[in-house]
């Protein structure tokens, strides 16, 4: 079990290492001079270069990369372009929004899907089988940002349930915050439950199906039995990969939810870094998500050990 | 009095008729064995016994289990029976256990299911019934998981499973054909040794009747969802009343007429063939110490020789076998066939030409999107100048005519085709090029014992024919010998004996060939007329 | 059966509508025309007009040339490099080249679409390029990785086997015996990844990463919809029911396909 824990965190820290190569080579290859871009056209080439000595971009590429990352390292991003602030402070601020956001859609997705899926399977071909199929169908095809216009129209606008966009801040008390989460988090979460628990359904049919589950039956396990007992958790292992490309995709989700519901989060500093070429801001959101992607593969390969016992032995 | 008392069973699924008036006695104490080839509804019946049918069954006749109806019972009642008064042991051990629980857990499952044991008691119960099939306290403990056990021992687990609440009916569908002969002798003399202690009856489902004739008391014969013939095992094997039993019994212990082998050109050598793999990691520079699959294997075929190669999974038969065909990069030694060495990648066309292959799987061994003709003609691929349009269709008809097939097969889709004329497609393929010697790994293995039977009369002819030559590789014994001039024996890596095949079998000298011939089940000799 | 139909249906009006927007269209969508801005559905106007007075019906059809056109594209890259990547890491299965494939997929699992296009936009400005760019890329691993897993149990098969006794090499074998028999689950996977494809270019263009103004898409017509959501509810349905009949559609589609082309489903049901 150490043993594999080890090898997949070493794999975790390859990725890492060459994902924020990458990174910081798409960053590099962008055209014109970020101290130029900042000062204006009409800056003295002497405050120009005094600038670039200031943010260190007189250096060679080797050198900068180094110092950015061992800075990220020890929690300095360096210091945006456009605001001239700590780029930690203003990403630590906005994360505090996305990363919650992304979570709390992940939990709501997945007590979502777990018991539709397994109502479904456990009652193949019935109404409620069929329905479940459907739904779920419906579910994936519903973009989730337009899905969360629809909320806003309905529960903040209409019933007036809810706010239609903003965040109070945690400062205002946690469930202030959770209460301006939940129109954006449902919406993110629908759509990615209406996956899961297809794949859920799907998994444990397949599981069903295999000889062990036979086996079972002749102990005398009734149907429902061998679903919970057996089942169950032989179909978690393909159900778990899916988790862990889902929380990729409602981090992203996320980002763009942001700007339906005016969250000052991740998404929306982003987008203004673009907007204002502040590269600097640009290179750690990105490098920042990219991590949180790569640390939950991480934690679901470590999933899949306490799940397979085949896993914890041999590798 | 009888145990299990079934009555015109009669069983259709989604309208499709699979068992017709079936009727079987199985008495306390006694194992019936009941023989059929595939598709004769046979796991079926077993099926049918526990009402484990797939959905969409229809089921008429009584099934009695001890004076109870169970044709009658409800589901929940049944589940009482099932596992408690029942037990059922399945083909595959590989897949029949939860690979995510300990067999600890599986086993006491079933006692606390029934007997409503506390856990700890369950598992004390669990550990005597896994000490009583064999599985001891401090090799295998409770928390083992089935990955870390081997197929027989696997199937002890379930077998543990199934007789944990000492039921009085056990039933064993192929519990030992997916399991190497000395495994299979453990497996059977296990099932017996718990149906005498336990006085329990047992049903033995199985398509080799030289496994019935060796543990079953009584026998239960059955083709196309009927019991064609049923009676104590020694009677119904010295009368074969019905002709069927006849058939199949011909079928199993067939011997293909063969003139001797005569020359001692030879036309594959391989000398101290030698194959090893990478130990697997330890760590992240450690490594285990290298596994050796081949271990310096020497041997001759000659000219028009029928040789084969027998040995129990994890011999290393299979990568000699891939290695011969170049496949497999060898570590030390070579490999020669009329002198041209054959070295995995580099092997010349015009040795690749001299040598062809029949695997053993009908299914697998076809592109399933390609036509015969194609299929068949794969090989040209090795010819410089391959023959097309009039002459290629001659070839290929005249290699499917060989092989008992028709020209006009040659436009048909592979799935057209049953199991034994897939095999023949297979040799058609192996004989279009007219090759010197073909690797038949496992050949008929597969296959039914009638189409089995044809299959070899079929190879025993090419021999003649073509002047082919055979390495026939194969796990079973009688096959090898009705076929084999002369048969090597393979374990761990090594040969370990060599020979005449008739003086192999009549006078092993190897203890591991002597256990080998010993756990083989035999069919009795057959009672004149 | 019915789902292919149905789905294919769906999928192909919209193409159609695609399709007869390079010829006509019932209004022009670049005119702006003040006097009849935000016409609700009906009479001249079947879906009603937006706050510049275009035609709905001419957006959506536009809007649909861009999405499918996008979608479509990337798709191609995702099977264009996928598949012989995969194909590749299949036939030298455990080797260093396998490893190299297999840890750059996951290296780019690691970039969800919309971060790549972050990126490209970072570096060369928002365009429909980007985003075309941004999907095809994260739809390569996929691609790769259904190729190689499906790939992979065939090379053990027999008739492989048999076609390498026949002295054919890897790369002969990829094409002529791999590639046909994986062609099913590709053809499945890649309608699936259409519809994801739609999807993404939705979002990104909502967000401002995709095709750029003047062109109608239908991300961006819901981004301008949004401010006028309270009065104008039509301009957000419009697009989002578009985007959910074409991608449902196209799910659909791809249900019907597998279960047509899947050997083990045909088998069960014959």
């Amino acid at each position: 079990m150490l043993r594999y824990g080890l090898r997949r965190a070493a794999s975790m820290l390859v990725s890492l290492a060459v994902a924020s190569v990458v990174i910081f080579c798409a960053i590099e290859v962008v055209p014109g001079d970020p101290a130029q871009y900042m000062l204006g056209l009409n800056a003295s080439p002497d405050t120009v270069a005094a600038l670039r000595a200031e943010l260190g971009l007189d250096q060679q590429p080797v050198t900068r990369y180094m110092s950015w990352i061992t800075g990220m390292l020890r929690g300095d991003f360096g210091i945006s372009y456009t605001y001239r602030t700590p780029v930690a402070q203003m990403v630590a601020d906005r994360l505090w929004i996305s990363l919650p956001l992304a979570l709390y859609a992940l939990i709501l997705s997945t007590a979502i899907a777990f018991p539709v899926g397994i109502m479904a399977a456990a009652r193949r071909g019935s109404v409620v089988d069929m329905g479940v199929i459907g739904a779920t169908q419906l579910g994936i095809a519903v973009p989730n940002f337009w899905f969360a216009m629809i909320l806003v129209v309905i529960f903040a606008i209409n019933l007036g349930w809810f706010s239609a966009g903003g965040f109070p801040g945690w400062e205002g008390g946690l469930l202030a915050g959770i209460k301006a989460l939940t129109l954006p988090a449902i919406a993110l979460a629908l759509p990615q439950a209406s996956i899961l628990a297809r794949v859920m359904r799907s998994a444990l049919i397949d599981t069903l199906g295999e000889d062990f589950v036979r086996t079972a039956r002749a102990k005398g396990l009734s149907r429902r039995q061998v679903l919970w007992r057996h089942a169950l958790r032989n179909a978690l292992i393909p159900v778990l990969t899916i988790i862990g490309l889902q929380f990729s995709f409602l981090l992203a989700g996320a980002i763009i939810i942001e700007n339906v519901f005016y969250l000052p989060g991740l998404g929306r500093l982003v987008f203004q870094a673009i907007a204002a070429r502040d590269l600097i801001v640009v290179e750690s959101v990105v490098m920042l998500l990219v991590f949180a992607v790569i640390l939950v593969t991480f934690l679901v390969d470590l999933a899949y050990a306490w799940v397979d016992p085949r896993l914890r032995g041999a590798r | 009095m009888s145990l299990l008392r079934v009555r015109g069973l009669t069983v259709a699924i989604h309208g499709t008729p699979i068992l017709r008036e079936v009727s079987l006695d199985v008495a306390p104490g006694r194992i019936l064995g009941v023989i059929g080839e595939s598709g004769s509804g046979k796991s079926m019946t077993a099926l049918s016994v526990m009402r484990l049918l797939p959905s969409g069954a229809e089921v008429s006749g009584t099934v009695r289990l001890d004076g109870q109806v169970l044709t009658d019972f409800s589901e929940r009642r049944m589940r009482a029976v099932r596992g408690a008064q029942v037990g059922m042991v399945f083909q595959e051990p590989m897949t029949a256990l939860n690979p995510l629980q300990t067999i600890g857990d599986q086993v006491s499952e079933t006692l606390r299911l029934h007997d409503g044991l506390s856990p700890r008691l369950a598992r004390a119960r669990a550990r005597e019934v896994l000490d009583r099939v064999g599985l001891p306290d401090p090799e295998f403990p409770l928390g083992r998981y089935p990955h870390e056990l081997s197929g027989g021992q696997r199937q002890r687990v379930v077998i543990a499973m199934a007789i944990a609440r000492r039921p009085k009916l056990l039933i064993a569908d192929e519990p030992t054909t997916a399991l190497d002969v000395t495994t299979q002798a453990q497996i059977l003399a296990l099932i017996r040794r718990l149906v005498d202690e336990d006085g329990m009856g047992a049903i033995l489902i199985t398509h080799d009747l030289a496994v019935v004739s060796g543990v079953a008391d009584d026998v239960a014969i059955m083709r196309a969802g009927e019991v064609v013939e049923a009676g104590p095992t020694a009677e119904v094997f010295a009368h074969m009343r019905h002709p069927y039993t006849r058939a199949l019994f011909d079928a199993s212990g067939h011997h293909p007429d063969r003139p001797p082998h005569e020359g001692d050109v030879p036309l594959l050598q391989v000398e101290g063939a030698v194959r090893r793999y990478p130990g697997r990691r330890l760590g992240l520079w450690g490594r285990a110490a290298p596994k050796v699959a081949v271990d310096g294997v020497s041997f001759n075929l000659r000219h028009g020789e029928n040789l084969g190669l027998v040995g129990e999974s994890g011999c290393g038969k299979s990568t000699l076998t891939r290695a011969i065909l170049g496949l497999e990069p060898l570590q030390g030694g070579r490999i020669a066939l009329d002198g041209a060495p054959i070295v995995a990648g580099a092997v010349s066309v015009a040795a690749r030409a001299r040598l062809q292959v029949v695997f053993q799987d009908p299914y697998g061994s076809f592109n399933p999107r390609h036509r015969v003709a194609r299929l068949v003609t794969e090989p040209f691929h090795l010819l410089d100048r391959p023959p097309t349009g009039p002459a290629r269709d001659i070839a290929v008809a005249e290699a499917l005519e060989a092989v008992g097939l028709q020209a006009s097969d040659a436009r048909k889709h592979i799935h057209e085709f049953s199991g034994g004329q897939r095999q023949r497609i297979a040799i058609a393929r192996a004989l279009i090029i007219k090759p010197s010697l073909i690797v038949l790994d496992e050949a008929v293995s597969a296959l039914d014992v009638q189409v089995r039977a044809q299959i070899l009369d079929l190879l025993a002819d090419l021999t003649e024919r073509y002047r082919l030559s055979y390495l026939f590789i194969s796990h079973d014994l009688h096959v090898v010998r009705r076929i084999t001039d002369r048969v090597l024996v393979m374990k761990e890596g090594r040969i370990v004996e060599e020979g005449p095949t008739e003086a192999v079998f009549a006078n092993p000298t190897h203890a591991y060939t002597r256990s080998l011939l010993a756990a083989t089940p035999v069919l009795p000799t057959r009672a004149a007329g | 059966m019915r789902a292919l139909v149905l789905g294919g249906l769906l999928a192909a009006v919209f193409v159609a509508a695609a399709a007869v927007s390079f010829v006509w269209t019932p209004g022009d969508v670049t005119a702006v025309d003040i006097a009849n801005r935000l016409q609700p559905p009906g009479g001249s106007y079947p879906l009603g007009t937006d706050h510049f007075g275009r035609d709905l019906v001419s957006m959506v059809m536009v809007g649909a040339r861009v999405s499918i056109a996008v979608a479509l594209v990337a798709v191609g890259i995702g099977m264009g490099l996928g598949v012989p990547l995969g194909l590749a890491a299949a036939a030298t299965r455990g080797s260093w080249l396998d490893e190299v494939i297999m840890r750059g997929n996951d290296l780019v699992f690691a970039f969800p679409a919309l971060l790549i296009a972050i990126l490209i936009t970072a570096v060369f400005g928002p365009s429909a390029l980007n985003a075309i760019i941004a999907i095809g890329i994260f739809n390569v691993p996929v691609f790769a990785r259904v190729t190689r897993g499906a790939a992979l149990s065939l090379w053990t098969r027999e008739f492989i086997l048999a076609a390498r006794v026949a002295g054919k090499g890897r790369i002969r074998i990829s094409v002529e015996h791999i590639l046909p028999n994986v062609a099913n689950l590709l053809i499945v996977q890649g309608t699936i990844q259409f519809s994801l494809g739609i999807l993404a270019e939705a979002g990104l263009s909502y967000v401002g990463l995709g095709a750029q103004p003047p062109t109608p898409s239908w991300g961006r017509m819901l981004a301008e919809a949004q401010t006028m959501i309270s009065f104008a509810p039509h301009l957000a349905l419009v697009p989002g029911l578009s985007i959910v009949l074409m991608v449902l559609g196209l799910n659909l589609m791809g249900d019907g396909l597998r279960d047509l082309l899947d050997p083990r489903v045909r088998k069960a049901r014959a």
